[in-house]
């Protein structure tokens, strides 16, 4: 169970707060989609999420950071890192650059918290495992196509176990392919249970893998509910967020006054 | 008018890779082409070759008289102007007008007619209230924006698009599909890679699909979206957009747009078609 | 590196070829890097090893012995003598350099460094700043692409061509700097900042015949400055 509770948040040296009064929870198990234009903060809420912010980057953070029912604003990032990982769009950026193999590199973060070397290999080879990538394991990660990389680094937080997962446009930067890969995954891991923030423009994939969506606006929540009611809602248009190719598709039948039924 | 044209364009990387095997490719001034397909089709060999980034292995690349093999990338630039996937590896400027003033400078504009370029670019990316903004203080997409802007304004007759709409949100990718209409307007060429089949097939009116250094269909996107095309779209990794599926599950015939599917079923319901 | 540093003490032609012979090629083979390791060392060593020549061969002071002339210079015949014993030196030094250089994985030495003690950041900031280098050439390439493309001009004047650096540098830098805040935030996700040791994986194989001819090594270098400062050999 992670939430933020009236959640404002300013980088340093910033003139304005780019996440005001935000309340945001997700249950265990549950998948929570966020969606807003660009510098909406999207990002600004998975840096919050994560911990990140402030630890990591500086600024200044109202409100609280619950993890489990507990306030962790004292803790340090090494402390959170096994409770919320975090993704990001960029895959190239989440290699550690110092692991030969994938095998290697999903061993980063265990190996960093201390763990003992026999159960950091099993937790590498549980989570390769879970991700499909077992044929990987001995490639070089800086040679993999973005998609792998993105899932090499999803791997790498799994293998800290920890409960909660923030993704931050994971697909933005890959192409059909890679997207297919990464979804794919994300599919898998909600199905076993895995609790994820997903961040993204791709309400299409939104659509597949979360229960929950939450549009921002200006730092702001502007919308929050089911999947599907905040996917069809026509405000989200108005956000600047493209809805999933079925609602658009509906939505120019309509204006054209065709009630036509789509097929499933 | 400037036309491009390939023949017979082969390409071999230095280290032995083969990227382009044998392309056949003519693009008449003012038409708007996507080119698509999957990783390693060879989509951003070809266009390298647009601009003498890359020069032919075999075969030529004509823009307007201009051979590639022979020409100055400095000189091409004037005639093709081509707009990188990733904007970090581009911008250096301190302010977005600076950064957009470069290369309309390097081809030569100065004085009231760079200012005017460099205005109107600024304006089409809707970038125009944030001249003196560090653009790095921009989010990743408004970046992009801006490195579409600095290639705008150079006032090309071609313009190539490398992937314009990754990373956009939705607003960006209207910015985008207003630039491109834009252009034709102007009677400008206007080439895009992209994978994102929803736009291709909104915005531009022929889609070139490649695999493995060739050239694999090349049509409208009608043609390129009809049911009997998938299975080639398929091999080279791409899926047909929404309302292709949807309009040849209804049996509508080629719909590769929303508006198509609009048009098939009032064309269906009035008896006609 | 030791080899290197015999290389330096030892006088005469002889000594050095020898070390070069024993201490770089034989290993060379063995590691099967000796082409690359001729050809990086040709390449590097060239322009030092050609001065030398030069220097030493016509300029010499106090050698008497003359070879040929070339108009008002005259090469002789200690000059070449000596030349040849630098030259011996620059083959024995930038082979042992080169062979280093190929027969050993960062990550393995980086390893091997915190196993014994090194702060693990510190190991890993030499780790991956080597690793990073290939990465940022390919960058730089690709911002060189992207800037000929806007017109720049890298085929014109020299000037030209300076001026047109900025343009170039300033993203690999910027870039880099970006770059480096994503990289430090996903480290620090991942528990980068745990102060104390952390686990390690594997340590680089360390054979009882390695540890032996590490310790002749370094015996034997010690042996030998005393023979020379004792005038032995």
């Amino acid at each position: 169970m992670l939430r933020l509770e009236g959640v404002s948040y300013r980088y340093a040296g910033a003139t304005g707060k780019s996440l005001r009064d935000v309340d945001l929870s997700l249950a265990d198990g549950e998948v929570v989609g966020v969606v807003g234009p660009s510098e909406a903060g999207k990002s600004t809420l998975s840096l919050v999420a994560s911990g990140l912010a402030p630890r990591a980057i500086g600024g200044t953070l109202e409100g609280r950071l619950l993890i489990d029912g507990e306030d962790v604003s004292g803790q340090p990032m090494h402390e959170l890192a096994p409770l919320v990982g975090i993704c990001f769009q960029n895959p190239l950026t989440q290699l550690s650059q110092v692991a030969d193999t994938v095998f290697e590199e999903v061993a980063f973060g265990p190996l960093n918290l201390g763990i003992d070397r026999i159960e950091v290999a099993r937790r590498v080879t549980r989570s390769v495992e879970a991700l499909g990538i077992g044929e990987l394991a001995e490639r070089d990660p800086r040679r993999l196509s973005g998609g792998q990389i993105q899932l090499v680094a999803v791997c790498g937080l799994l293998a800290m176990e920890p409960r909660h997962l923030v993704l931050d446009e994971p697909t933005a930067q890959l192409d059909p392919e890679g997207k297919r890969l990464v979804s794919d995954a994300l599919l898998s891991l909600a199905a076993k249970g895995t609790a994820m923030i997903i961040c993204e423009h791709d309400t299409d994939l939104l659509a597949q893998v979360c229960s929950r969506i939450v549009a921002l606006d200006a730092g702001q929540i502007a919308l929050d509910g089911l999947t599907a009611e905040v996917l069809a809602n026509p405000r989200l248009e108005e956000l600047g967020v493209q809805p999933p190719a079925p609602v658009s598709l509906r939505r120019a039948l309509d204006r054209a006054g065709l009630k036509v039924a789509l097929p499933a | 008018m400037t036309d491009l044209s390939c023949s017979a364009l082969r390409y071999e990387y230095p280290g032995g890779v083969r990227a382009l095997e044998g392309v056949d490719l003519v693009i008449s001034a003012g038409e708007r082409v996507a080119i698509v397909g999957q990783n390693g089709s060879g989509k951003t060999t070809l266009v390298r070759h647009f601009n003498g980034l890359l020069r032919p292995t075999e075969g030529r690349v004509l823009v307007g008289n201009l051979d590639t093999q022979t020409t100055r990338i400095a000189k091409l630039a004037a005639v093709v102007g081509l707009a990188f996937q990733d904007p970090d590896r581009q911008i250096f400027s301190g302010s977005v007008e600076a950064e957009v003033a470069f290369g309309p400078r390097n081809v030569g504009l100065r004085g009231a007619e760079l200012e005017a370029s460099v205005r109107e670019a600024l304006g089409s990316v809707g970038l125009d209230g944030e001249r003196q903004t560090n653009p790095y203080d921009l989010g990743y997409s408004r970046r992009k924006l801006l490195t579409i802007a600095s290639v705008l304004a150079m006032r090309t007759p071609i313009v190539v698009l490398d992937e314009p709409t990754t990373g956009q949100d939705a607003r960006g990718i209207r910015t985008i599909r207003s630039i491109v209409d834009r252009l034709a307007a102007e009677g400008r060429t206007v080439i895009a890679i992209s994978h994102d089949m929803r736009f291709v097939s909104e915005s531009f009116s022929r889609i070139v699909v490649m695999r493995g250094g060739r050239i694999v269909s090349d049509g409208t996107p009608a043609d390129a979206f009809a049911e009997d095309g998938w299975p080639l779209l398929r091999s080279t990794n791409l899926e047909p957009p929404f309302a292709a599926v949807v309009g040849a599950r209804m049996g509508l015939g080629p719909t590769p747009t929303d508006r198509a599917v609009v048009d098939a079923l009032v064309a269906r319901s009035s008896g006609v078609g | 590196m030791l080899t290197a540093a015999s290389a330096i003490v030892l006088g005469g032609v002889f000594w050095p070829l020898l070390i070069v012979a024993v201490a770089v090629l034989v290993p060379a083979v063995v590691a099967g890097v000796l082409p690359t390791l001729l050809r990086y060392v040709v390449i590097f060593s060239l322009p030092l090893a050609l001065s030398a020549l030069i220097v030493n061969l016509f300029f010499l002071p106090g050698a008497q012995t003359v070879l040929f002339r070339i108009g008002p210079i005259t090469a002789t015949a200690e000059g070449l003598s000596f030349a040849v014993e630098i030259l011996a030196r620059i083959a024995a030094i930038s082979g042992a350099v080169t062979l280093f250089y190929l027969t050993t994985k960062p990550s393995e030495l980086v390893l091997d460094l915190e196993r014994r003690g090194v702060p693990p950041r510190l190991a890993f900031v030499a780790n991956a700043s080597v690793q990073t280098v290939p990465a940022m050439a390919e960058r730089a390439a690709a911002i060189v692409a992207a800037q000929r493309a806007r017109g720049l001009d890298t085929e014109g004047s020299f000037v030209r061509r300076l001026r047109g650096l900025l343009p170039i540098v300033g993203p690999v830098v910027l870039g880099s700097i970006g770059e480096v805040e994503e990289r430090s935030m996903a480290l620090e996700a991942r528990g980068f900042t745990r102060p104390g040791r952390r686990s390690l994986l594997w340590s680089p194989a360390d054979s009882g015949a390695q540890r032996l001819s590490r310790w002749v090594l370094v015996i034997g270098f010690v042996g030998l400055v005393f023979a020379r400062t004792g005038g032995w050999i």
